[in-house]
């Protein structure tokens, strides 16, 4: 997100100099991240759509999937978004230069460009927005062209007839669903008791049961034990500590299963290992993150850090809000990133959105909370898309009834997610929701009736409120 | 002839309305000092003087616009000093340039030319902070090696026994070398880093004083101006347009701020997102601010309020304590001193009094008991006190008789709770007894005297005040009392006025009983008579209940019976 760090600051009458080894801006998001992920998925619920569709009475046959029309079509949307950019860089004057920096000085830099010719750059303030890449396990590494990381998968190169997912984390399902719909045999593999873990469980359920409908198999409690490579493909052995209700999958896997290709999505790492860093000041923590105030200052006042670099959640929206912040602190303006609520969306199907407070998060600080939720099940539109198996929650002060989080599961989740957003940024409490009309029919209105719900009247569903 | 000229208010404010003029021809101020007020659109704010001397004319009125660099009034034998008002025209400057409204003429040249520091242009030492302040804990520094300082830029962060104080630099260049660490202690005048080739500041420039941290707020805010001032250049040349403009050229790297107020805090506050960048803005911490909406949503106008309300208490606080603690005069003039800090429980006492004092409205009742039979009792029972590791003395007595009297008279068992106009009635009796010890005054409480008989009473406050006078009471020990007796009477005197507890509303003082002649049955007969003093908050009791009440403790002291049948 440094381009959107960059375009601020130019808009604000800098002299702004992007380096990014790219030959356009873009970083994370759009090259390797949420945008082509995103075209691939709108495919494959097209797909998986495409086959329900034979419930209601319509028969499309099975799709036929040209892989290479496919991955350039998912190209194309990638290098329109990021030609975008580099026009707007042009128009907005920043300098583009494409290549590697690393540090002489807090504001020196040292340019190694794509044809090795070096450029010293000088400047007054520096904002880090180098991103993250997969991480890497060293128990999973084998050098194959079998094995992937979430760069690789996106590439698309073909389409395994049985793909391993290792990591149950949003970027596995993600891309689990993509190469699922189209025809690959996936199994996820994951050490902890539940797939997507730190979100709440109960907006994980859904998901995961049409998931294990999808997918071949989901393995909670185990790991991949070892990885090798022969003519079949790779052989992996896993061993579990399934609790009891996975036991009977997992047993069946114990031993050895091989696939033709191997996800490794098992987190992230910030790119904070920065050339020359140990010139300036700037404090790495253990973790790998690059330390910073509110202000997304470094320890090195001349150096600012934003995005990925700097920590979780390493959400795109998060490090293009903390780049505003950045250049308006270097701009001199009073700010300081500390928003109410950052939302995040797993983008499966159904998708799983939250924001603010998390039931899980309040469990654990021991914080009382009302939580109030509306069922899918109740709502007309949701029956009118097939698909009911979602849910929307609202966390609620029950001192104020303020909003203090939200949480849905369900088909188009990330869009109906900036509603609560919105509603606890602006301080908002559940009767602002129950008293704002809903369009109907429409998903949005599950938000509303959950307000309704916890003041124990809500039209769709017959909860009397309990005190 | 020196001009006063409206300095820089803040951001986006260029003009204000002259409330109220606090200055008059012919009056002497200083450097400092308020001379008006002016609403902004922001606040209220008081305007101090930068200049000292003698006013000559006054060049505004009360209820005109006044835009910033507009001329307030002129001093004679007037001294100015620059940091602080770098608008202000050397002694030839023609009025009628002066006069121009922002941006202001370039700064005359720094008053305090003569300052120790930064006299070698290639270095940076660090510059007098203030008087009396030679030197200061390094909190944070701003610069690096390498990195490029301009004049007036913020450099580190000080801590001095008087504040927290951003040190600008006096120098322009690149940073070559860092002579000092955070945590370090270092002394004015000490190097505090060198420059690369030795670029030299401009002698025109005013030396920026150091910015004191008010709370976080205006600090920021003042550092900000100080080195736009020291570019001579106003604050909007500084900031960005409001527009976006692709014209890098206009642009000028301000000066780093310092921490933004409130930003301390990770819990949520229930306000709008531009209500909170309101909050940074003025400089107030939003977590501070009482919401008026629903569920405690705090609006852009409460934020104005509480900053409003902010600056005025900040305006009127130095001068309220002006009057109330006078300026000492030099007592080592007449003779030999010692300043001693006041510490523990002196300064703690001093501050709980003062905050009593000054928050009830006091009145003394005056008694006596007459306790001749009393005495009797009391020399009978004292071996059965003894037995219980008590001694069987009138403080002991006196918190069985109060504890009585406070239930017949529950409003002295009370509290006042003036910010929501309640009173709070207790329904437990807990009476501190004020212990003299050799580190001061302490008074530990004893929990639920109704419940407790003489006896035991006696033995728990012996077993206290020893406690007291070991140091090894525990606070919970002194906490939850609900009405406090203070006895003077192994000292002497015949009467005095306690001061009342806060939060309690009254408190008994005892004195030295004596042997008095006392009419009684058509002739005098020697008595002991106990004299006994009741203060007590004038707010929540009346002087006959305070009467009646000191009544009753007296007649119970006089016919212990009482205490059986009513008590």
């Amino acid at each position: 997100m440094g381009y959107a760090a960059a375009f601020l600051a130019a808009d604000l009458g800098m002299k702004v100099t992007l380096i990014d080894p790219e030959v356009n801006p873009g970083g994370v998001c759009l090259y390797r991240g949420c945008i082509p992920s995103k075209a691939l998925l709108h495919v494959a619920k097209l797909i998986e759509e495409s086959r329900q569709a034979r419930n209601w009475g319509i028969e499309f046959g099975n799709p036929k999937i040209d892989v290479s029309r496919l991955r350039s079509w998912k190209e194309g949307v990638v290098k329109k978004l990021t030609g975008g950019l580099g026009t707007l860089s042009k128009q907005r004057s920043v300098q583009y230069v494409q290549g590697w920096a690393g540090f002489e000085n807090s504001t020196t830099l040292r340019v190694t460009k794509p044809d090795k010719t070096e450029e010293t750059l000088t400047c007054d303030r520096v904002i880090l927005a180098t991103g993250s890449r997969p991480a890497i396990i060293p128990s999973l590494k084998l050098d194959s062209p079998r094995m992937m990381d979430s760069t690789a998968a996106l590439d698309l190169t073909d389409v395994p007839a049985t793909l391993l997912v290792v990591g149950g984390g949003y970027i596995g399902l993600e891309l689990g669903t993509v190469y699922a719909a189209l025809g690959t045999k996936v199994t996820v593999v994951e050490m902890l008791p539940g797939l997507l873990p730190g979100a709440d469980r109960d907006l994980v359920l859904p998901l995961h049961k049409r998931l294990e409908k999808m997918f071949d198999s989901i393995l909670l409690n185990t790991t991949v034990a070892g990885l090798q490579e022969d003519n079949s493909g790779i052989r992996v052995s896993f061993s579990g500590s399934a609790a009891p209700a996975e036991r009977q999958q997992a047993a069946s896997l114990q031993g050895e299963r091989v696939f033709d290709k191997v996800l490794v999505s098992v987190g992230r790492k910030p790119n904070s290992e920065i050339a020359g860093l140990e010139n300036t000041s700037v404090t790495v923590n253990p973790r790998g993150f690059i330390e910073v105030n509110r202000q997304l200052q470094t320890d090195d006042p001349v150096i600012y850090a934003i995005g990925d670099v700097v920590g979780e959640p390493m959400l795109a929206h998060k490090a293009s809000h903390e780049g505003r912040t950045a250049v308006e602190a270097i701009a001199g303006h009073k700010v300081a990133f500390e928003p109410n609520a950052i939302p995040a969306v797993v983008f499966t199907d159904p998708e799983i959105a939250w924001c603010g407070l998390t039931q899980t998060q309040a469990e654990k600080e021991n914080r009382e909370i009302r939580v109030a939720k509306f069922p899918w099940g109740a709502s007309g539109r949701a029956m009118t898309l097939d698909r009911t198996e979602g849910m929307t929650k609202l966390l609620i002060d029950p001192a104020t009834e303020r909003v203090l989080g939200m949480g849905i599961v369900g088909a188009g989740a990330g869009e109906l997610i900036s509603e609560g957003v919105l509603a606890i940024e602006m301080g908002a409490l559940a009767r602002d929701l129950e008293l704002t009309i809903h369009p109907h029919p429409t998903l949005s209105e599950t938000i509303m009736e959950a307000a309704e719900v916890f003041y124990g009247q809500a039209t769709d569903i017959y909860r009397p409120k309990k005190n | 002839m020196t001009e006063f000229k409206l300095p820089e208010l803040g951001e986006n404010i260029d003009q204000g309305d002259l409330v109220r003029l606090m200055i008059a021809p012919g009056a002497t101020i200083t450097e400092g000092q308020p001379v008006m007020e002016l609403e902004t659109d922001k606040a209220v704010v008081e305007v101090p003087s930068s200049v000292s001397g003698t006013v000559r004319d006054i060049r505004v009125k009360e209820g005109e616009k006044i835009k910033v660099g507009q001329v307030i009034f002129t001093v004679e034998n007037g001294t100015g000093n620059v940091a602080r008002a770098p608008s202000q025209a050397s002694a030839s400057a023609p009025p009628a340039t002066a006069a121009q409204v922002a941006p202001p003429p370039p700064p005359a040249p720094p008053a305090r030319a003569s300052a120790p520091a930064a006299a070698d242009p290639t270095e940076f030492r660090l510059p007098e902070l203030g008087e009396n302040i030679d030197q200061g804990d390094l909190v944070r520094l701003m610069i690096s090696p390498g990195a490029r300082v301009s004049e007036g830029q913020p450099v580190m962060e000080l801590e001095t026994d008087k504040a927290v104080v951003e040190v600008p630099s006096s120098v322009s260049g690149v940073v070559k070398e860092i002579r000092v660490k955070e945590g370090d202690k270092v002394k004015v005048g000490e190097v505090i880093f060198t420059l690369e080739g030795g670029a030299v500041a401009p002698p025109q420039r005013p030396k920026a004083a150091p910015v004191e941290h008010v709370s976080g707020q205006v600090a920021a805010r003042l550092a900000f101006q100080a080195a736009i001032k020291a570019e001579g250049k106003t604050e909007e040349q500084a900031l960005p347009p409001d527009q976006p403009q692709p014209i890098p050229q206009t642009f000028t790297m301000p000066v780093q701020l310092g921490k933004v107020a409130g930003t301390d805090h990770g819990e949520p506050v229930p306000a709008a997102p531009h209500v909170r960048r309101l909050a940074r803005e003025l400089g107030v911490d939003i977590h501070q601010v009482p919401g008026t909406g629903p569920g405690g949503r705090i609006s852009e106008d409460d934020v104005k309020a509480y900053s409003k309300a902010l600056l005025v208490s900040a305006v009127q606080a130095p001068r309220a304590t002006h009057f109330a603690e006078p300026v000492l005069p030099d007592f080592a003039k007449w003779g030999k001193i010692e300043r001693v800090a006041m510490r523990g429980v002196r300064r703690k006492t001093a501050e709980h009094l003062w905050e009593a004092w000054s928050t009830i409205p006091h009145v003394t009742q005056h008694d006596k008991a007459d306790i001749t039979e009393l005495e009797q009792l009391r020399a009978r029972f004292a071996p059965k006190a003894e037995e219980a590791g008590g001694k069987m003395t009138v403080t002991a007595i006196a918190l069985k008789v109060c504890a009585s009297a406070l239930k017949v008279f529950p409003q002295f068992n009370a509290s006042i709770d003036m910010g929501k106009e309640e009173i709070i009635y207790k329904q437990y009796i807990n009476i501190g007894v004020a212990v003299d010890t050799d580190r001061g005054l302490l008074v530990p409480v004893i929990r639920d005297v109704d419940k407790k008989n003489i006896v035991e009473l006696a033995a728990e406050l012996t077993q206290l005040s020893q406690k007291a006078r070991d140091k090894k009471l525990t606070p919970a020990e002194m906490e939850g009392g609900s009405f406090t007796i203070t006895n003077l009477g192994g000292i002497g005197g015949t009467g005095f006025s306690p001061i009342v507890n806060h939060p309690e509303v009254a408190i008994l003082g005892l004195s030295r009983s004596s042997i008095e002649p006392v009419w009684m049955n058509g002739k005098f007969e020697a008595r002991r008579v106990l004299p006994v003093s009741l203060s007590y908050d004038h707010r929540l009791i009346d002087g006959a209940d305070a009467a009646r009440f000191l009544r009753w403790i007296a007649e119970a002291f006089e016919q212990p019976f009482l205490l059986s049948v009513q008590g």
